[in-house]
């Protein structure tokens, strides 16, 4: 550019000396003065020309990540930032002690078990074990089970979403063990249900049970056959039992090979 | 959604999904059968057919775990060579008999 910057801002200045006075703001009825007075109109932009940079470039030297803020004061700078504060003085956030979420994690104060925790447990239940369970127990045990995989997924799911490390083992050793124990209560509830409607079928056709509904349900047949005779020895028994009783008190001084004991 | 041309010959190589075929191609998604279909395109709930889930009475008492002390070494069933073993009818028939019969 051959002309400098003084010559060519004295040239506009010639060039268009009413700029301000052109422009007048129809929207702002206040500012129009009544006919014949002397109009005096302000201008649209509040941004006076010469704030601009000689490019026209209205953001030139505004840069967020150097924090050089606008280049037109705006409303909110007037308000003070706020100061964060400190993360040992915010308000703790209540939680409910009895909430049941809480029952997805083994301990309140970490997310998740150590390896050496999960590790820390027994053996699964074996099928004769819980052979002997009732209904009732055999229920709530899967239940239990239950509880104890969804807490090992959730762990497992944290422990991979913190990519926490050490653990993975475990925890898959600890739900091995919990769905063998499940296995043994399915395996037994089978079992119960199969050999209980294989036996029902036989008691269709055993002469011992009756299933009509009128009169005792099972009249065991050994009871009418061979127990009067086994009663009678028993009766055999007893009175021997009692003279032996009987016979010390009138002779202590009896030898014991002699009387032959009653129960060799 | 339905491919465009260009995707149509490469989606022939994948399994068929339900999104392809105008009708004909149902596929499940896994949760059962809770009922039946009216003729008229309506669904009838069949409650029998819908799982329920029953909380036993006695969780919250409940002291047992899904594990067993080490200690004590696994035991096994004897069956004394019944080789219907613990399914056998016979067998639950004269147990019943013997604890239960008389009540």
């Amino acid at each position: 550019m051959s002309t400098s910057t003084s010559v060519r801002l004295a040239i506009r200045r010639l060039l268009h000396p009413n700029r301000s006075a052109r422009i007048s703001p129809s929207f702002l009825p206040s500012l129009i003065a009544p006919p014949g007075s002397v109009t005096r109109c302000t201008p649209f932009s509040t941004t006076s020309p010469s704030s601009y940079p000689r490019d026209n470039n209205p953001d030139r030297g505004v840069s967020s990540m150097r924090r050089s803020g606008p280049r037109q004061p705006l409303s909110i700078s007037k308000t003070a930032l706020p100061k964060p504060v400190e993360v040992s003085k915010l308000p703790k956030v209540i939680v409910d002690e009895n909430h049941g979420l809480w029952q997805f994690f083994h301990k309140r104060d970490k997310p998740m078990n150590t390896p050496t925790e999960d590790d820390a447990h027994g053996r699964p239940w074996t099928v004769e074990e819980l052979r002997g369970k009732s209904w009732e127990d055999l229920h709530a045990l899967w239940w239990v089970c239950c509880k104890e995989r969804n807490i090992i997924a959730t762990e497992a799911f944290e422990r991979k979403r913190l990519e926490a490390g050490y653990g993975e083992a475990e925890s898959k050793a600890r739900d091995l063990a919990v769905r063998r124990t499940q296995r043994g209560i399915k395996q037994v509830l089978t079992e119960r249900y199969y050999s209980w409607s294989d036996a029902e079928a036989l008691a269709q056709k055993d002469p011992e049970i009756d299933l009509s509904g009128d009169g005792p349900l099972y009249t065991p047949s050994y009871f009418e056959d061979q127990a009067s005779e086994e009663l009678e020895e028993l009766e055999e028994e007893l009175e021997e039992l009692q003279e032996v009783a009987q016979a010390p008190e009138l002779a202590p001084e009896t030898k014991p090979g002699e009387k032959p004991s009653p129960n060799a | 959604m339905k491919p465009t041309q260009a995707l149509w010959k490469r989606v022939a190589r994948h399994a068929l999904s339900t999104k392809q075929t105008n009708k004909g191609y149902y596929k499940g998604t896994g949760t059962g059968s809770m009922g039946r279909h009216t003729p008229h395109g309506g669904y009838i709930i069949e409650w029998d057919k819908v799982r329920t889930y029953v909380v036993p009475k006695n969780l919250k008492d409940f002291k047992l775990t899904p594990f067993v002390t080490k200690k004590i070494k696994p035991t096994k069933g004897r069956f004394e060579n019944d080789p219907k073993g613990a399914m056998s009818g016979e067998a639950y028939l004269a147990r019943w008999k013997s604890e239960n019969g008389e009540d």
